[in-house]
């Protein structure tokens, strides 16, 4: 009907199809975890600590995203599982001579337990996901504020049982030592990478577009023969298994593990990074740790004093979880949506839209005051 | 039986510390559908001023107390929540858990992480003797004292102008405002009476352990709070009803329960809490007033 496309325009066609555009979702968040790893690591010992620690939060705040940004159901509960990742890692690495020694308690199956790391890795996503599966059967059906309270109790609990059951883990109160550090930085890198890949394949599943759609509006999607806690459960025990991930690495990151470590300081940075990145993207989980990471490397810089010229800054310790605390208060405030304002990487050469405007119509600006896509807002 | 009835009192006045916290917590939630968990934070202030003031003058540090939970309370809420007002209840908790997590460095970075102590309301550490039971005195005066700042918000709520605007506010916020309540003042209110309860908290709990440490008050205010949430957050005889069962219960199990089972307990209530939350996510007081669910 109409003649034949200007060559430019098919350029253009074969530049914004939609193939590249979602591909560019992932590829942008992957390039930048790449970039930060391959910067970090160049600039000096103490950022090649802080990178691991920061790569370990990564896996965190993506596991984060994948129940709370699909969903939109809040959760303070996944610190738990990632000390049950923790657990994990530890109990199957430790050497049988210091385990005998230290964790003179555990069940007799426990103490001969024994794995590869890259096992240990998998059995740790695969028991924080079990524990994840398990306790969403009880909670997903909660919204909102209960759902917050009682995945805070669930971390409670978890913590609780972890500090004091010997059987499973060290005496009352004590920590875990001699974990191997069998992955290097590079290694970490790769695996968090994978687990972006698995987010964000996820992310694309019928079952995750249902899950958000019921969280865009709660009453609609049920109506429309969505079972929301169906969707909210598969989402919740993937997110536990990254979130094992996440704890398996940790272990072997710090490789001294403390029930008492996996506490709110823990919750609260992570979700925060989270908050400030956009909630409601992948590529904002991204952000928010790298941006938040850099601040805390600076911020541990200048608490052990920098020399600026003649003289010495130096801030007091803490100062990392105050900063941390009043920059999430900010964004909470002035940018409800987080730094990508929960959207992801746009592809550059996005086709401009086609259809015509409600306004070149004659129709008044459609608008829905009822619909929040705000950020944050849209959490339950 | 005497010991039987000795513990029944601790855990009334346990119950009784927790009520007040449940009930700050609760005053603010129903206002502006904020569970503070910076609520602890007001407990900590109000508890350092204790302690600090208490070897120089008794009357000016329950004055000073007072006076600083308030302020606390105060600037909490105009440098944070009152810009909040519109945001959803989930925004508001990660907001004050915010606020609650700089407040503690804070405190740990003007006093140090370890414990300060002084020997807050010393004289009544002692125990009453009545016929063969002893009563710590200690107990005796938690328990008055939360009774009588119970009916004091309940007179004020109900027979005061300013209390029953609260009231409607929170009731129904946008008809409040329409009829003219003015919503900035009435919020203020409420927090300055959360900082009112949180103040008597801080007296409570400092003269039981005569030590602060930058992370006092969490422990009060999440049994507070997960106590006002079992009881329902939405009526204030809720939170207070919870926030009592389980500082009661707490106690209870903590003096009957054998040793081994006792290092669990923190993790029983926290499933108890799972339970009730999941079977009447309202509340198990809140009546069969359907709260919108989503």
């Amino acid at each position: 009907m109409n003649e034949r496309t200007a060559p430019h325009q098919r350029w253009r066609g074969l530049l914004s199809s939609p193939v590249l555009t979602d591909l560019w979702t992932l590829v942008v968040p992957l390039g930048a975890v790449y970039l930060f790893t391959a910067l970090g690591s160049a600039v000096s010992a103490s950022a090649r600590v802080d990178l691991g620690y920061a790569l370990v939060n990564l896996v965190i705040v993506v596991a984060l995203w994948t129940f709370m940004g699909n969903s939109g159901v809040l959760s303070f509960g996944h610190v738990a599982f990632v000390a049950v990742g923790a657990w994990s890692m530890s109990l199957l690495t430790i050497p049988a001579v210091m385990k005998a020694n230290l964790l003179s308690g555990l069940f007799p199956a426990l103490q001969d337990a024994k794995a590869a790391p890259a096992l240990a890795l998998l059995v740790g996503a695969l028991m924080g996901g079990l524990v994840a599966l398990v306790s969403a059967l009880v909670l997903m059906r909660l919204h909102g504020l209960e759902a917050g309270i009682a995945t805070f109790a669930l971390l409670q609990v978890v913590v609780q049982v972890l500090t004091n059951w010997d059987k499973v883990g060290p005496k009352s109160g004590q920590s875990m030592v001699g974990i191997p550090q069998p992955f290097d930085l590079q290694t970490v890198m790769h695996i968090a990478l994978i687990v972006i890949i698995l987010a964000w394949l996820y992310q694309r599943s019928s079952s995750a577009r249902m899950l958000r759609a019921s969280r865009d509006n709660v009453v609609a999607a049920p109506a429309s023969g969505i079972n929301v806690f169906r969707h909210r459960v598969i989402a919740f025990s993937l997110s536990g298994a990254f979130a094992g991930v996440a704890g398996a690495l940790w272990a072997q990151t710090n490789r001294v593990v403390q029930a008492s470590q996996f506490n709110l300081d823990l919750t609260f940075s992570t979700i925060a990074m989270l908050v400030i990145g956009g909630m409601l993207s992948l590529w904002g989980a991204v952000v928010g740790t790298i941006v938040i990471s850099v601040l805390n490397h600076v911020l541990g810089l200048l608490e052990s004093g920098l020399d600026v010229g003649a003289l010495t800054v130096s801030l007091p310790g803490g100062s990392r979880l105050i900063t941390l605390g009043v920059v999430v208060i900010l964004v909470l405030l002035l940018r409800p949506g987080g730094i990508t304002n929960g959207k992801e990487a746009v592809w550059p050469f996005r086709r401009e839209r086609r259809y015509l405007s409600p306004a070149a119509l004659g129709a008044p600006p459609i608008s829905s005051p009822t619909v929040e896509r705000r950020g944050v807002s849209t959490i339950r | 039986m005497t010991s039987l009835v000795q513990s029944l009192i601790d855990a009334i006045s346990a119950g009784a510390v927790y009520a007040l916290a449940a009930l700050g917590i609760g005053l603010v939630f129903g206002i502006m559908r904020l569970a503070n968990f910076a609520h602890g934070e007001i407990i900590t202030a109000a508890a350092y001023t204790l302690i600090f003031l208490w070897p120089i003058s008794w009357p000016l540090a329950l004055v000073g107390s007072v006076v600083v939970a308030v302020s606390v309370a105060l600037a909490m809420n105009y440098a944070v929540f009152a810009w909040l007002r519109s945001a959803s209840p989930a925004t508001l908790l990660i907001a004050s858990f915010g606020v609650s997590i700089v407040l503690q460095r804070v405190y740990d970075a003007l006093f140090g992480t370890n414990v300060r102590a002084a020997p807050v309301g010393a004289t009544l550490n002692q125990s009453l003797q009545l016929g063969p039971i002893r009563i710590s005195a200690l107990a005796i005066v938690t328990i008055v004292l939360a009774a009588i700042l119970l009916i004091l918000v309940q007179l004020f709520l109900t027979r005061t102008s300013i209390g029953l605007q609260v009231k409607a506010a929170s009731a129904d916020p946008r008809m409040a405002r329409i009829l003219g309540i003015r919503s900035g003042f009435v919020i203020a209110v409420t927090f300055a009476i959360s900082g009112v309860l949180a103040a008597a908290v801080a007296f409570a709990l400092t003269t039981q352990s005569g030590a602060v440490d930058p992370t006092f008050g969490v422990q009060a205010t999440l049994f507070g709070l997960v106590g006002a949430v079992m009881g329902g957050l939405g009526k204030l005889s809720g939170s207070v009803v919870g926030g009592f069962s389980v500082g009661f219960v707490l106690s209870l199990l903590t003096s009957w329960l054998p040793p081994w089972i006792n290092d669990f307990r923190t993790a029983l209530v926290y499933v108890v809490v799972i339970i009730v939350l999941v079977f009447a996510p309202n509340g198990l007081l809140a009546g069969r007033s359907s709260k919108e669910r989503t």
